[in-house]
């Protein structure tokens, strides 16, 4: 697979405050890349860099072969010479132009043939289930629509790449669900180049095909949602993918073991599997769901786990969370129902070593 | 994490040649022609001297009249205009909706015209009032005298006024009424809080309003040649263009003076910056507040009575003197002797011989300056709003300069940059009163542009750049026609003031390129009262009508 868009070394800042800091990435062809984190983390500001919207301060950005940005080579290609398409966090609908305008307009600016830019136009607005509104002033549409609107002008003069910023954040919950799907068939259909960005890790988790994960200006890990479930590679991208059970720990045992032992401040010892091998420095955390949580009766269980007294019990469906009280440690499991399990009683809990995962800091 | 911090010194190609020539033709527009003043006060032969600068300093006389006349004016334009908004947006003053109308009219109205209205009225010997009160009356001595410094002060902080009501108003509009509740929940009485909450938050507007008149005021022609010279009362102003008009020309000597011009606004303008500086707060959010009204019993139905009495005074008694005059076949207060027809109309429409000159040159003027204007407004604007930079903050910087460059200041330098200057042809033509027109109005149209920008969501104008827009495109496409109503009120506005602009026009305008302004001048100068009275009526009539067109679209605006 060949890369369409390369950013080499990406740093991006307003004034004294850096937003991008050293960011690199390659997006294939026809794939969906998406970058995810917390308000704040600089992904807007890398969608905006690409576009050429925003200057870097440094770094390189190839689009198709051809370099936009290099600041080595002074090179910085206004975005209208970048060949892009974007959906906006906001839309930007044009109030001032029907929606068929609307749609039209990337068409037009560059120079199609007025009888072209018309069936394009009409193929894009059927795509996106538009036809009917065509003449329609864009002012006067729901935030679906107006929605649908900015995806169809993103797909009308057929990019290679569509940059989409948030496109579904100004939607609500139900709405939201909707278009998610009949983004992800647009695609199937039309096959173009995604990168795409939201602090939704469901919305991600989805849609991509291969997601970066950015903190605070960097890309913290990537990979496909897979592996990125499946393995966390730090503390910060657990926590924020809302991973119940993350506790500091110290490591015993070399730095290329895949399973290792890891005491946790309560003095527990678990095995945990470390996927990295990659030196993992002094600190170090341990990361496991709550589905992941083998509880006993203490009687039934042989003292084969760890002791420790249930203190809350929620009922989740037909499961419980339980949480159990281990010295200064809170930890979560799921589990039927059981009245050995109510408040005050002691368990033995323990968790598989596949199911138990060494984070970084 | 030591990241590189140094920008990059390439903008893209369209917006850094944009800027580029944005801040050239500013630097040309604003900064040339100071420095030209500069230059011809002190230029002496092949040298430079400080003999013109001494000269001036010696005539403590026009000094000493020029800053009673500043002062005075700002003084009692900014206590009117303060305590009209304050009348007029806290307080529940009957009939505020209409009166906030008419009291900007003055505006429109205009120095010059009020002035010899008022002229009319209140000359010591042959004014409306005097006579009424001999023939009438039978008081001998003069009821009132307008030809003094009393006189000058008292039309041109008339004339002002609405500058302070516009600004003070706007500030009381954007108050937090919140901010007043709490100093009240905390045990201040109305009377404290309005002095220790009210009248601070509102002081930057009233500064900004009080330079803004010192300025105009310091530099002021119109009205002391009206109601000054007659009476031997002498200015800054009118002694520049007696230096420039009478033969021979001293452009040296009045260069001395306009220098002098500046360093005093500069001196003023630095230390309102100082003062506004040590209290700087934000009292604007940019949200509209509902402004809360005092209620004060029947004493508001004598408070619209003043209201009423400044529009009376300011507006109306001006605009009828001039009708009447207009009509009348001579200023009489016998009415046995009146006698009313349309001569003056048919005289002035087709007989005086620079009228379709001087109406041309108006309205070529107003509509290009209003153009050029708003064009140069939304450039600008759009450079200041949506980019960073260095070229940002001097455009920031020097499109507002004109409004601490008294216009006959900006004239004296057009004439020291542009006489003699072949390569630039523009002197003697009507080209040198548009560029005067469009420097001394630049900040308005940047102001008005700007302000339009900052209520554009900026990815309007992204989706249009990377959907394949270049900058021009895209300025053209989608910015220009969702800024057009802003543009359309700011045009409009800009066409009236430039059709009447006097100070400038008085000092650069040669037989060829006169304009309206300067026709009625020169009809007041040789005494033609009522042709003068016909043609001010006439201009009337088209900056109403155009005025009415303004509102009109402000309505609809706000209806859709
Ligand atoms: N115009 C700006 N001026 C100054 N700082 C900015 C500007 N835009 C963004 N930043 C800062 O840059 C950083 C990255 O912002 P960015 O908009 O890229 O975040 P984001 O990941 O898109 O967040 P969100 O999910 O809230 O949209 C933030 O710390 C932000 O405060
Ligand atoms: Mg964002």
């Amino acid at each position: 697979m060949s890369a369409i868009v390369s950013v080499e070394d990406l740093v991006v800042g307003y004034g004294d405050t850096t937003a991008v800091e050293r960011v690199s990435f390659t997006v294939a062809a026809g794939e969906h890349v998406t970058l995810l984190g917390p308000s704040g983390c600089g992904k807007t500001t890398t969608l905006r860099a690409v576009a050429g919207l925003e200057r870097p301060h440094d770094g390189r950005i190839v689009i198709d072969g051809v370099p936009v940005y290099d600041r080595g080579a002074g090179i910085n290609i206004a975005p209208e010479k970048r060949g892009l398409s974007m959906v906006f966090q906001s839309y930007a609908i044009w109030p001032h132009m029907s929606v068929a305008d609307n749609v039209a307009f990337p068409l037009r600016v560059r120079g199609v043939p007025r009888k072209l830019a018309r069936t394009a136009v009409e193929r894009a607005l059927a795509l996106v289930d538009l036809a009917d509104f065509a003449d329609r002033p864009a002012t006067r549409l729901s935030g679906g629509q107006q929605q649908r609107v900015a995806l169809a002008r993103a797909i009308a003069f057929e990019t290679k790449v569509v940059l989409l910023d948030e496109p579904l954040s100004n939607l609500d919950a139900q709405l939201r669900l909707q278009m998610r799907g009949e983004l992800a068939d647009l695609r199937r259909r039309i096959g173009f180049t995604a990168i795409y960005v939201t602090h939704d890790q469901e919305e991600a988790f989805s849609l991509s095909d291969r997601i970066m994960v950015m903190r605070s200006g960097r890309i913290e890990q990537q990979g496909t949602p897979a592996e990125i479930h499946a393995a966390p590679r730090t503390r910060f991208i657990a926590a924020f993918l809302g991973v119940r059970n993350i506790f500091a720990a110290d490591i015993a045992g070399a730095s290329s073991d895949t399973v290792v032992e890891a005491r946790l401040a309560d003095g527990t010892v678990l095995r945990a599997r470390d996927p990295w091998g990659d030196g993992r420095g002094g600190h170090a955390a341990v990361a496991f769901r709550p589905g992941a949580v083998h509880l006993e009766a203490v009687a039934a269980s042989g003292r084969a786990g760890n002791i420790g007294t249930v203190t809350r019990s929620l009922l989740v469906g037909d499961m419980a969370q339980i949480f159990i009280c281990s010295g200064p440690l809170e930890i979560c499991a799921l589990a039927r129902p059981r009245s050995d399990f109510a408040k005050g009683s002691s368990v033995a809990w323990r968790v598989d070593p596949d199911d138990c995962l060494v984070l970084r800091e | 994490m030591v990241t590189q911090q140094t920008r990059p010194s390439f903008l893209p190609a369209a917006e850094n040649a944009m800027a580029t020539s944005l801040c050239l033709l500013l630097a040309v527009l604003v900064i040339a022609p100071m420095l030209a003043v500069a230059f011809g006060a002190i230029a002496d032969g092949g040298g430079l001297s400080a003999r013109r600068l001494a000269t001036v300093l010696a005539s403590t006389r026009i000094i000493a009249n020029t800053l009673f006349v500043g002062v005075g004016t700002t003084a009692l334009a900014v206590a009117v205009g303060g305590a009209l908004a304050l009348v007029l947006v806290r307080i529940d003053t009957p009939g505020r909706a209409a009166l906030e109308q008419f009291v900007i009219l003055p505006l429109y109205v205009t120095p010059l015209l009020t002035a010899i209205a008022w002229s009319w009225l209140g000359s010591p010997r042959g004014g409306l009032i005097n006579l009424f009160g001999r023939e009438v009356l039978g008081i001998a001595d003069p009821l009132v005298n307008l030809h003094s410094a009393g006189g000058v002060i008292f039309v041109s902080a008339l004339a002002y006024a609405p500058l302070p009501f516009l600004l003070v108003g706007g500030a009381l509009r954007a108050m937090d009424p919140s901010l007043e509740d709490s100093a009240r929940i905390h045990g201040a009485s109305p009377a404290k809080t309005f002095a220790r909450v009210t009248l601070p938050l509102a002081l930057p507007a009233a500064l900004g309003s009080a330079m803004l008149v010192f300025v105009q005021a310091m530099g002021l022609f119109s009205v002391p040649a009206v109601l000054g010279m007659p009476a031997g009362f002498h200015v800054v102003g009118t002694e520049i263009y007696r230096l420039i008009n009478n033969y021979p020309q001293r452009a040296g000597q009045a260069a001395a003076w306009g220098l002098l011009l500046l360093a005093v606004t500069a001196v003023f303008v630095a230390l309102q910056a100082a003062v506004l500086n040590r209290r700087s707060f934000v009292t604007v959010t940019g949200k509209a507040f509902r402004p809360r009204r005092i209620a004060v019993g029947p004493v508001r139905h004598f408070l619209a009575g003043l209201v009423w009495f400044y529009v009376a005074v300011a507006v109306a008694l001006p605009v009828l003197t001039l009708a009447w005059a207009a009509l009348v076949n001579f200023l009489t207060v016998d009415v046995k002797l009146m006698a009313f027809d349309l001569r003056h109309f048919r005289y002035v429409l087709f007989t005086y011989p620079k009228t379709y000159l001087a109406a041309r040159n108006s309205l070529l003027l107003g509509a290009a300056t209003a153009t050029c204007v708003c064009a140069i407004g939304l450039a600008a604007g759009w450079v200041i709003v949506r980019t960073r930079g260095r070229m940002r903050g001097f455009l920031d910087q020097v499109s507002m300069m004109p409004l601490a460059l008294p216009p006959i200041v900006l004239a004296l330098g057009l004439l020291w940059t542009y006489v003699g200057l072949t390569l630039v042809p523009i002197y003697g033509t009507i080209f040198i009163l548009l560029v005067a027109y469009v420097t001394h109005y630049l900040p308005f149209g940047v102001r008005a542009a700007s302000g339009a920008l900052r209520q554009l969501h900026p990815e309007l104008e992204d989706a249009a750049r990377v959907a394949g827009a270049g900058l021009a495109k895209t300025l053209r496409l989608v910015v220009l026609p969702l800024t057009r109503p802003t543009l359309a009120a700011a045009w409009t506005l800009l066409f009236i003031l430039a059709m009447q602009e006097v100070s400038a026009s008085i000092l650069l305008y040669t037989s060829r390129s006169t304009v309206l302004s300067v026709a009625v001048f020169d009809l007041w100068e040789a005494g033609n009262v009522n042709a003068l009275a016909a043609l001010s009526v006439m201009q009337l009539v088209v900056t109403f009508v155009a005025l009415a067109l303004v509102l009109r679209t402000r309505q609809r605006e706000v209806a859709a």
